[in-house]
């Protein structure tokens, strides 16, 4: 592999960076262009959530780092030594799958030996056995893998993996196939066991609320390609693009010109078909003058509209659905109608139970409650009706 | 009175020796979304097919509109059956309008065929499908496909519509989507929906009126706020939204509906939501993760404790705090909305709630047949 070129948008690779991925493109042999010149880092003992639609290259990614897939060009760099060529079994690197791949015909302690077996390495059988504890296994370690639920199924191989203290964990959808139920305690396990062990993460799944869940650091992934990378906080409050501000939680979004500068350049003024708007501009990479007169989407999220008419922006929408939830308060889906009569759907969560009387309800919002999103995704030739708005 | 849309009375069904559903009785009013909800192996989908007559009763009732259809043939039941695994019941060869038409064109019912058209223009337009049309189900979406096969059911306008976890195979944001498809569908079609998942999170969202099951028999049925709020017994509590538990025994009845309880935590006071527990005697109680407060907050509340903060994990709309309390370590859940503060991992943090937010349970389940452990790893 030739080393490439310095690159300053490439990902520093800072000191506590265990895993530096530099450039990494995958063509498969039928030409599909599965990743393409991706970078990233990963911070030692952080828990990295992958996610994207399907086929949006987030497995050819693991799969590359893992090396069960030969990159077609780019560097993979764990703790200081670039790893692209070395085989799997010598990259100090394990990998948990949804399916566990359990060994039926060996006990669960059998099992976990021969994670270490497999690694050639060795292992006090007290520190074996604290990790079978750790994992809530240790009462199974004679039992055949038949004999265990799925959660525990997914412990064993979880224990099989990290028994050999490897410098990073893959996890490729490991819940995919639980109940819902299961899953979530199972997440809750994950975070513990990622606390106790300091080993470092990296996990995919299509699931957003999953990832929001689990995750230091979030990277979305679109058509090969990274559209954020960021902490949860970062990708949930400032999306960098409107791919992410729908993909990762829900969204309200918006677009239309901005007509004026407002407050010192704080706020600006979106026509829309619905309305005028004001949203804050402090998402906005370009100075505000910049945007005045351009088309421009915004987002806000359900929970940031609360029912009001007395906000700096407010909308009338007629109500279509109220849901009240026990635990959760109530969630409203309405929808505005612009002056061509073409509608747009509304959703508004709130913590508090919402009693809706009549047809319609007027939603508000503040400047600071909206993001305005300059990029559409990364990927060119994206509209924002079809490709992001659309199922 | 109008006949309930769908009665069952005194259900049983076996397979071998197991008794999957067990003396059933539930009854669903006209226009209702009826939500089954319980865990793998609880029968749900034994009595959906009960209902349908994929499968036979051993003994008891079921009946449509008042007529009793327990000995009849499951193609003149007149319901609409939606299944989980659409792949397999779709015709890869045809496409969507001729998938939609094949039960009206080949069924009983001689539809002229304007009323098969009226019948598919009015189905596609309402799933939004109608772009498909002349596609086969190869070239469609995952929710495409799903969205076809409920199409199929909805033109025989069979008023009462089964349905089999018909999301679970769906990817998370098209399951959120398609959530709200069905409340729309059963609010613009007005048609009686039972549907069955395992999820308890789409079942909140969707019932009008949710039924419990555990093991064979019915736990409970009310409305989603009954069932969360006034859980009938204590795996009904586990296993309807989130919950903390903690093994309790009773030291002393304050009132009817109050009482000291030792746990493992401390002693605390607690509901009994007037069931008679004995006291000394081992019992589950159990709070809601959103009805905790954490800090400040926490002062003045009726129950004090101070806990080790594990960890937080702030997902947008909330916060989740995992705490160390008694003897569950890293268990005990409290949500905030927002992005909250709690402090580092490692802190003494107060948490506190009222007597009226924590309740202990005498009765476990129905059958009696669940224990704490069950219960606890639940």
């Amino acid at each position: 592999m030739s080393s490439q070129p310095h690159d300053p948008t490439a990902a520093e690779s800072g000191d506590d960076a265990v895993l530096s991925v530099e450039h990494l493109t995958k063509v498969y042999g039928d030409g599909t262009l599965a990743v393409d010149d991706i970078s990233f880092t990963v911070e030692r003992g952080d828990f990295c959530v992958v996610i994207g639609p399907s086929g949006c290259g987030k497995s050819t990614t693991l799969h590359s780092i893992v090396g069960k897939i030969a990159p077609t060009s780019g560097r993979i760099v764990l703790d200081g030594t670039d790893i692209t060529d070395l085989p799997t079994y010598r990259r100090d690197i394990s990998l948990v799958f949804q399916d566990f791949q359990l060994f039926p015909h060996m006990s669960v302690e059998e099992n976990v030996y021969y994670g270490l077996e497999a690694a050639d390495i060795e292992r006090a059988a007290a520190d074996v056995d604290d990790l079978l504890s750790l994992l809530g296994i240790a009462e199974y370690s004679e039992s055949s893998p038949r004999a265990l639920s799925a959660g525990q199924k997914q412990r064993v191989a979880l224990a099989r993996s990290l028994v050999i203290e490897p410098k990073l964990l893959l996890l490729d959808e490991p819940l995919g196939d639980m109940d819902y139920k299961l899953q979530k305690r199972m997440e809750r396990e994950l975070l513990r066991i990622h606390r106790e062990t300091d080993t470092t993460f990296v996990y995919v799944t299509h699931d957003q609320t999953q990832a929001m869940r689990l995750a230091d650091q979030i990277i979305v992934m679109n058509g090969g390609r990274i559209e954020q990378s960021d902490s949860v906080e970062a990708v949930y409050n400032r999306p960098s693009t409107a791919f992410v501000s729908t993909f990762v939680g829900d969204s309200n979004v918006f677009s239309g010109a901005v007509t004026a500068v407002l407050e010192g350049g704080d706020v600006v003024r979106v026509a829309t078909p619905w309305g005028a708007f004001d949203i804050g501009t402090e998402n906005l990479r370009a100075p505000p003058v910049d945007v005045r007169g351009t088309v421009i989407p915004f987002a806000v999220r359900p929970h940031r509209l609360s029912v009001s008419d007395t906000a700096t922006n407010t909308l009338s929408c007629a109500v279509d659905d109220v849901i009240h939830r026990p635990d959760a308060g109530t969630q409203i889906v309405g929808h505005a109608t612009d002056y061509r009569g073409v509608d747009k759907e509304v959703q508004l969560t709130s913590w508090e139970q919402i009693d809706v009387e009549g047809d319609t309800v007027i939603v508000g919002w503040e400047p600071e409650d909206a993001v305005l999103l300059e990029e559409l995704s990364v990927l060119p030739g994206i509209d924002l009706e079809r490709d992001i708005l659309g199922e | 009175m109008t006949a309930a849309a769908i009665a069952v009375e005194s259900l049983s069904k076996s397979f071998g020796d197991e008794r999957v559903l067990r003396d059933v009785d539930l009854s669903v009013g006209d226009g209702e979304f009826c939500v089954v909800v319980g865990p793998s192996g609880c029968g749900k989908s034994t009595l959906l097919d009960c209902i349908s007559g994929v499968q036979s009763l051993d003994a008891g009732r079921v009946t449509l509109r008042g007529e009793d259809v327990s000995r009849t043939p499951v193609e003149h039941r007149n319901v609409g059956y939606v299944f989980q695994d659409f792949e397999e019941t779709l015709f890869p060869h045809r496409t969507t309008e001729e998938n939609v038409a094949f039960g009206l064109r080949h069924g009983e019912a001689d539809l002229s065929a304007e009323e098969i058209d009226r019948r598919i223009d009015e189905a596609l337009s309402l799933l939004a499908i109608s772009e498909t049309r002349h596609s086969p189900p190869g070239a469609l979406s995952g929710g495409q496909q799903q969205r076809v096969e409920l199409a199929r059911q909805l033109v025989r306008e069979c008023e009462v519509m089964l349905l089999d976890d018909p999301l679970s195979d769906l990817d998370y944001k098209l399951a959120k989507r398609m959530e709200l498809e069905m409340r729309r569908l059963h609010r613009e079609r007005g048609d009686t929906f039972l549907y069955v998942t395992h999820n308890q999170d789409q079942a909140l969202k969707l019932a009008d009126r949710l039924v419990v099951m555990n093991r064979g028999v019915v736990e409970q049925v009310g409305t989603p706020t009954e069932v969360y709020n006034r859980p009938a017994n204590a795996f009904v509590a586990r296993f309807v939204g989130d919950s903390n538990p903690l093994v309790g025994r009773v030291r002393e009845h304050v009132d009817a509906e109050t009482a000291h309880v030792e746990t493992e935590a401390g002693e605390l006071l607690a509901a009994t939501g007037d069931e008679p527990i004995p006291t000394g005697v081992d019992s589950l109680l159990i709070t809601r993760p959103e009805r905790v407060s954490v800090g400040e907050a926490a002062e003045g509340r009726d129950n004090q404790f101070s806990a080790t903060l594990e960890g937080s994990t702030y997902s947008g709309e909330v916060t989740e705090f995992a705490f160390s309390l008694g003897e569950r370590p890293d268990d005990f859940l409290v949500v905030e909305p927002g992005k909250a503060d709690a402090g580092a991992p490692g802190d003494e943090v107060p948490i506190g709630w009222d007597a009226t937010d924590c309740r202990i349970f005498g009765s476990l389940s129905t059958t009696g047949e669940v224990d704490l452990e069950d219960l606890l790893s639940l």
